[in-house]
C-alpha cells in the first residue's frame, strides 16, 4: 500500500524533492547563481527524464488522486515546458539577488498544476489550483524595482482570488446540488435542472478566467506586459496548458449529461475570443502585449475544437498544447534574450534584426509561422486537427469564423517577419551572443516545431489514449 | 428542534457574496477590495457548511471544504497584502486607478 | 419563536449590516472593524449549525490572524487615507442592478431544485466531534492536507521576496 503510493505519485514525490534541495541550499550552502543554476537545469532535466519511466495507472486515498497515461503524458508536457523556460530565462536571472527563490515558487505552480491535474475531487482541484496562482502572483512581481511588475502582479492576484471566488461559489451549488464532491460519483447526478447549469456557468466563468477566454481577458495584456518575460512565457504556455487539459477532461466526464448546453456557450465564446484576440493583437506595439493578444486568439481556436466533444477533440488539444509549448517557447526565447541584454521590447525595435542577428531572427520567424499556421511546421497540423475536431458536431460557422481569422492572423504574425526582415532600423538591436542554454533551449522548441508536425507517431499516440463521448 | 428553512440560509450567504462582488467593484483602495474578497469567500464557507448539515448530514465534506478555503485565504491574503507593500513602495499610493501605468 | 429561530435572525441581521457597512465605510480601520464583527457573525452562524470545530476555527484564523494583518499593515504603512474619491455614481448603481438581478437568478433556479423547506436535522453532535475531523483529515484527505502547507512555504517565501526590503 504504502509503495503504491510512491510509484502513482512518483512525479510529484520527486518535484518536491526538488524544492527542498533547493531551499535547504539556498539556506545552508552559499552557491553563485550560476552554480545554482546549472544545478537546477540539471534536476529540472533529470525529473524530465523520469518522468517517462515506470508509470502505472491507478487512483490513491478513495479517489482523491488519478493517474492513467493521458495524465501522465500531460505532465510530462508541462515538465518540457519547464525545462525550456528555465534553459531561457539563465540571462535575465543570473543577474537576479534571488534566484533559488524563482526556482522554488515556479516548482510549487508546476506541482500545484500537477495535483489539478490528476485531482478526482473537488477539494483536490481546488487546492491545486490555488497552489499553481499564488505563488505566480508573487513571481510576476519579480522585478522587484519596476513600477510596472508590482501593477502587474497586482492584478494579477485581485483578478484571480475574484475568479476563485466566483469558482467556489459555483463549486458550492453543485455540492448542495449533487451532495459528493467526487468526480466520477458526480457524473450520474448532473440532470439538467436550472441549478446545476447555473453553478456550470460560475465554474465557467472561473475556467475562463485562467485561459483568459473573452470576456475574462482583461488582465492578461497588463499582466504580460509587466512580468518578467520567463514568469509570461510560464504563464502563456504551463499554466494556461495545465488548465485545458482540466478543462477537458471536467467537461468530457462530469459535465456529460449537460452537453447540449455547453456546447452552445463554448461556441459562443469561441467565435468572441478569436475575433477580439485578432482584433486587438493588430494595434500592439510591444512584443509581450502582442504575443499576449495572439495567445487569447489561439484559445479561442482551441475552444472550437473543444466544442467537437469526441476523441478527436481531446486528441487534438492535447498535441495543441505540446506544440503550442514549442511555437511559442521559440518566440519567447528570443525575446527573453533581447530582453534581458538590451532591454528593448517594442516591435518597432526588431526592425532591421536580420542584419544582427540572423540566427535569432531565423527562430522568431519559424515560431510565428508556427503560431500562424503554415505549413509544414507544427501550429498548421495543431489547427488543421482542432478544426476537423470541431467540424465533428456539423456546426459550420465556427469553423469558417476560425478559418476567415486564421487569414487576419497571418496579417499581424507577418508583419513582424517584414519588420525583422525587410525594414531598416537606426539603431538596431546589437549582436547578441546567446548563451550554450539559450542556443539548446531554442534548437528543441524549433526542433519540435518541425518535427511533431510531419511525424505521425506522436499524434497517433496521443490519440489512443484520449477519450471522448 | 430548529425551523429554519434551508433558504434562509442561503439568502443570507448570497446576499453576502453580491455584497463582496459589490465592494470588489466599487472601492478604489487596494486594502479594502482585499476585504471585498474575504467575504466573497466567508459567503461560500457557509454556503458549504449549510448543505452540509442540512442536506447530507452523514458526512463531512462540506466542513473540511470550508476548513481548506479558510487555510488558503489566509495563505492568498498574506501574499497579496506583500504585493500591495512592494506596490505602495513604488508607487506611494494605494488607489487603484493610480496603477495606469499599462493600458490599451 | 423559539430561541434558535430569534438567535438565527439576530446573527443574519449583524452580518448582512456590518457587511454593507464594510463596503461603504470611507475608511479602511473602520472596514476593518465592521469585518470583524462579521465574522463574529459567521462564526455564531457555524455553532448554530452544529459546527463547532469550524466556528472557532474561523474566529481564530480569520479574526484573530488575517485582520489583526490587516490592521498592522494599515497602521504601519499610514494607508488610511480617508480621501477616497468615490467611482461614478452611475457605475454603482449599474452595479447594484447586476447584483441584484444576478440574485433573482440564483433565488428562481434554487427554488426549482427542491432544496426548499429542509430542516436542520440537528443529531447528536456526534459527527462535529473533533475526533472524527481529524480521523477524516488524516485517512481521505492527507493530500490537500499535504498540499496546504506547500501552499503555505511558497507563500511565505514568494511575501519574504517581496516584502524584504
Amino acid at each position: 500500500m504504502l509503495s503504491d503510493f510512491f510509484i502513482l505519485m512518483k512525479q510529484e514525490l520527486v518535484i518536491m524533492v526538488i524544492i527542498f534541495v533547493l531551499l535547504l541550499l539556498k539556506i545552508g550552502a552559499d552557491m553563485s547563481n550560476e552554480k545554482m543554476m546549472n544545478l537546477a537545469n540539471g534536476l529540472l532535466l533529470l525529473n524530465l527524464a523520469a518522468g517517462f519511466t515506470g508509470n502505472q495507472p491507478g487512483v490513491l486515498f478513495n479517489e482523491m488522486y488519478v493517474t492513467n497515461p493521458l495524465i501522465v503524458l500531460e505532465k510530462n508536457i508541462l515538465n518540457l515546458g519547464t525545462l525550456i523556460i528555465s534553459l531561457q530565462s539563465f540571462s535575465w536571472l543570473k543577474k537576479h539577488d534571488h534566484v533559488p527563490e524563482f526556482y522554488v515558487l515556479l516548482l510549487c505552480t508546476l506541482l500545484g498544476m500537477f495535483f489539478m491535474i490528476s485531482s478526482g475531487n473537488l477539494i483536490l482541484f481546488y487546492i491545486g489550483l490555488e497552489l499553481s496562482s499564488i505563488p505566480l502572483a508573487t513571481m510576476a512581481n519579480f522585478d522587484l524595482a519596476a513600477k510596472r511588475s508590482s501593477e502587474a502582479a497586482m492584478k494579477f492576484i485581485m483578478s484571480s482570488a475574484f475568479a476563485s471566488g466566483l469558482l467556489l461559489f459555483g463549486i458550492s451549488l453543485l455540492y448542495g446540488a449533487t451532495g459528493t464532491l467526487t468526480f466520477s460519483e458526480m457524473t450520474a447526478l448532473i440532470t439538467g435542472s436550472p441549478l446545476h447549469i447555473f453553478a456550470f456557468v460560475l465554474l465557467l466563468a472561473g475556467f475562463a478566467f485562467k485561459i483568459s477566454v473573452v470576456p475574462f481577458h482583461l488582465w492578461t495584456a497588463d499582466v504580460y506586459e509587466g512580468a518578467p518575460v520567463a514568469v509570461t512565457s510560464w504563464l502563456s504556455v504551463v499554466s494556461k496548458g495545465s488548465v485545458l487539459f482540466v478543462f477537458v477532461s471536467v467537461l468530457y466526464t462530469v459535465f456529460k449529461p449537460i452537453a447540449g448546453n455547453w456546447y452552445n456557450m463554448l461556441f459562443l465564446l469561441s467565435v468572441v475570443t478569436i475575433l477580439i484576440g485578432n482584433l486587438f493583437a493588430i494595434r500592439q506595439n510591444n512584443i509581450k502585449r502582442f504575443l499576449a493578444f495572439s495567445s487569447i486568439a489561439q484559445i479561442g481556436f482551441i475552444l472550437v475544437g473543444i466544442t467537437g466533444s469526441s476523441q478527436v477533440s481531446s486528441a487534438s488539444v492535447v498535441y495543441f498544447v505540446l506544440i503550442y509549448v514549442f511555437s511559442n517557447l521559440a518566440a519567447f526565447g528570443v525575446v527573453a534574450l533581447v530582453s534581458a541584454v538590451t532591454g528593448r521590447e517594442q516591435v518597432s525595435d526588431y526592425k532591421g534584426f536580420y542584419k544582427t542577428n540572423p540566427v535569432l531572427s531565423w527562430v522568431l520567424t519559424i515560431a510565428l509561422f508556427s503560431l500562424a499556421g503554415v505549413p509544414p511546421t507544427a501550429g498548421f497540423f495543431g489547427k488543421f486537427f482542432l478544426l476537423m475536431a470541431g467540424a465533428g458536431k456539423g456546426n459550420y460557422i465556427p469553423i469558417t469564423i476560425a478559418a476567415l481569422n486564421m487569414i487576419l492572423s497571418f496579417y499581424y504574425y507577418l508583419r513582424i517577419v517584414k519588420a525583422v526582415f525587410m525594414d531598416a532600423n537606426e539603431q538596431p538591436i546589437e549582436r547578441l551572443t546567446i548563451p550554450a542554454y539559450s542556443k539548446l533551449a531554442m534548437f528543441i522548441c524549433v526542433a519540435g516545431i518541425l518535427i511533431t508536425g510531419l511525424a505521425g507517431f506522436v499524434y497517433d499516440y496521443i490519440y489512443a489514449l484520449s477519450f471522448g463521448f | 428542534m430548529s425551523s429554519i428553512p434551508l433558504t434562509h440560509i442561503l439568502f443570507v450567504s448570497t446576499a453576502l457574496f453580491f455584497i463582496g462582488v459589490y465592494g470588489l467593484f466599487t472601492r478604489r483602495n487596494l486594502i479594502t477590495m482585499l476585504m471585498a474578497i474575504e467575504l466573497m469567500l466567508n459567503s461560500v464557507n457557509i454556503n458549504f457548511v449549510a448543505f452540509n448539515k442540512y442536506l447530507y448530514p452523514h458526512t463531512l465534506n462540506g466542513v473540511f471544504f470550508s476548513l481548506f478555503i479558510i487555510t488558503v485565504a489566509a495563505a492568498e491574503a498574506a501574499v497579496a497584502i506583500a504585493i500591495i507593500i512592494n506596490l505602495y513602495r513604488n508607487h506611494r499610493s494605494i488607489d487603484v486607478e493610480d496603477a495606469q501605468e499599462m493600458k490599451y | 419563536m423559539d430561541i434558535s429561530q430569534v438567535l438565527f435572525y439576530a446573527l443574519s441581521a449583524m452580518a448582512l449590516g456590518s457587511a454593507i457597512m464594510v463596503v461603504i465605510s470611507r475608511n479602511p480601520v473602520h472596514s476593518v472593524l465592521w469585518l470583524i464583527i462579521t465574522f463574529f457573525a459567521i462564526s455564531g452562524h457555524y455553532i448554530l449549525m452544529n459546527a463547532q470545530f469550524l466556528g472557532i476555527v474561523n474566529l481564530i484564523v480569520y479574526a484573530g490572524a488575517i485582520m489583526v494583518l490587516f490592521l498592522f499593515v494599515i497602521m504601519l504603512m499610514n494607508l488610511n487615507a480617508e480621501t477616497e474619491p468615490q467611482k461614478n455614481k452611475w457605475l454603482k448603481l449599474a452595479g447594484v442592478v447586476a447584483g441584484g438581478c444576478l440574485l433573482l437568478v440564483l433565488v428562481a433556479a434554487l427554488k426549482q431544485a427542491e432544496v426548499k423547506g429542509k430542516v436542520a436535522m440537528l443529531e447528536t453532535g456526534d459527527i462535529g466531534l473533533i475526533r472524527n475531523l481529524g480521523k477524516a483529515l488524516f485517512t481521505d484527505f492527507v493530500v490537500p492536507f499535504e498540499i496546504s502547507s506547500i501552499l503555505f512555504l511558497s507563500a511565505m517565501v514568494g511575501a519574504v521576496v517581496i516584502g524584504k526590503k
